[in-house]
């Protein structure tokens, strides 16, 4: 396996005496598309932020293609493209004008790139970014994110604003993305269904440390919904392994269990003497399940 | 670069709670068993499957790459994959069967709440696929 782009170990990060994230070991390989989901205050935000060194960590390490991320060198921030969930435009330019400031900057852009995707998103250019929608905004800080070709795309809440059309065609840009070899995307998202599309990882944050992380596939396989039918009542407490939640009554069951491995069903019909029925959970309603 | 033939015979849903690519998987074993995809047949490549459904390349390789190793499938260099020709035919009645075990067992959930009755749901089902009961 080749070196991870982005690790943190044992991240933490606290504002005074309040604790925003603690204790996150996570890692990035090259080439996936991480999907960060988690309830609104749940620290994804700030997770982003501290991996990309905006601010500095307060306890464990971070770091970006091998660079500790609070002092990345200026050429490995070259090789990244962030999209900040409050975009950082400057109402008085236009959209060239952003993009010819942003090109100069980097040094390197591929022009053919955002003049096709300006003309696919029907992105006015001429027009002040005053005057523009949040939608098209959005699109805007997209497109200043992927003109350089960064190897690393990290959005904070791309989305938000975008109708679903839109949604549909970043996606698509995204995943030429991810199509191409050695590029690495890491986002957030509350719209799950999304992230189902184009995310082979996902994160789980929750209250300020990631819960679990892995393939996609991974989690839809091993988190999953069992209803019970037995021949006799049904103890209240289900001698059912990795029961996360679980509804008993009279004969039949309803539990979520994670750890799920389809092995284990015939010696569980043994075992509670019933129909067990397996049923795999969308990531929405995992996501809820297990934050419930 | 014109679409592959066969570019819409899969239908994929990302927010179901099985995972794209046994999804993928499940359907070209069904469509192999059955014979609706003959041996020879070219498969879309793994671009235009992820940009057609919006979804993972690395998804739909991975379930290629499972179907290559099952010997379903063929890589050929530089050309698309194709269903593997030769010792496998379509799959014998108990075999086919199996492959809808999941199913039926959801069904027979299903009709045991509600009460009904094995013939009652055979009709139902002889119907549903256009045949006389």
């Amino acid at each position: 396996m080749s070196a991870p782009v982005v690790t943190a170990r044992n991240l933490g990060k606290a504002i005074g005496r309040k604790a925003i994230l603690h204790d996150i070991t996570v890692e990035v390989q090259p080439g996936s598309v991480v999907g960060i989901i988690g309830k609104n205050g749940a620290g994804k935000s700030t997770l982003m932020d501290v991996l990309l060194g905006f601010s500095p960590a307060s306890s464990g390490s971070s770091h970006v293609f091998g660079h500790d991320s609070f002092t990345l060198p200026g050429e490995v921030r070259g090789r990244i493209g962030f999209v900040p969930q409050q975009d950082e435009l400057v109402s008085m330019l236009n959209g060239r004008q952003h993009v010819d400031m942003t090109a100069a900057l980097l040094g390197r852009w591929n022009r053919e790139l955002t003049d096709r995707l300006q003309r696919a998103w029907g992105l006015p250019m001429d027009r002040h970014v005053q005057k523009l929608s949040g939608g098209e905004r959005q699109k805007l800080s997209i497109l200043l994110a992927l003109g350089h070709e960064p190897d690393l795309l990290v959005l904070d809440e791309p989305v938000a604003a975008l109708d679903p059309i839109a949604r549909r065609q970043f996606l698509q840009e995204l995943l030429l993305i991810a199509g191409s070899p050695g590029r690495t995307v890491l986002f957030s998202t509350h719209i799950v269904s999304d992230l189902e599309r184009v995310a082979d990882q996902i994160w789980m944050v929750r209250e300020g440390t990631v819960v679990w992380a892995g393939p996609l596939d991974e989690l839809k396989e091993s988190v999953v919904r069992l209803s019970i039918t037995a021949r006799q009542r049904l103890p209240a407490d289900l001698p059912v392994p990795g029961v996360v939640s679980a509804s008993v009554q009279g004969h039949r069951a309803n539990a979520v269990v994670s750890g799920w491995n389809e092995a284990a069903l015939p010696g569980l019909r043994e075992t509670l003497d019933a129909d067990v029925e397996v049923e795999l959970l969308s990531l929405e309603d995992l996501f809820v399940e297990l934050h419930s | 670069m014109h679409d592959s033939p066969t570019l819409r015979i899969f239908t994929l849903q990302p927010s179901s709670g099985i995972p794209i690519y046994r999804q993928l998987i499940d359907q070209v074993r069904r469509l192999v068993a059955s014979g609706q995809l003959a041996p020879g047949t070219e498969l879309p490549s793994v671009r235009e499957v992820a940009a057609e459904y919006t979804v993972n390349p690395t998804t739909i390789s991975k379930a290629y790459s499972l179907l290559e190793g099952e010997g379903l499938l063929q890589r050929n260099r530089g050309k698309p994959m194709t269903i593997a020709g030769g010792r496998q035919k379509s799959g014998s009645l108990p075999q086919r069967l199996r492959q809808v075990e999941a199913q039926v067992d959801a069904l027979v959930l299903a009709a045991r709440q509600l009460d009904l009755s094995s013939p009652d749901l055979c009709d139902f089902i002889a119907k549903k696929m256009g045949e006389e009961s």
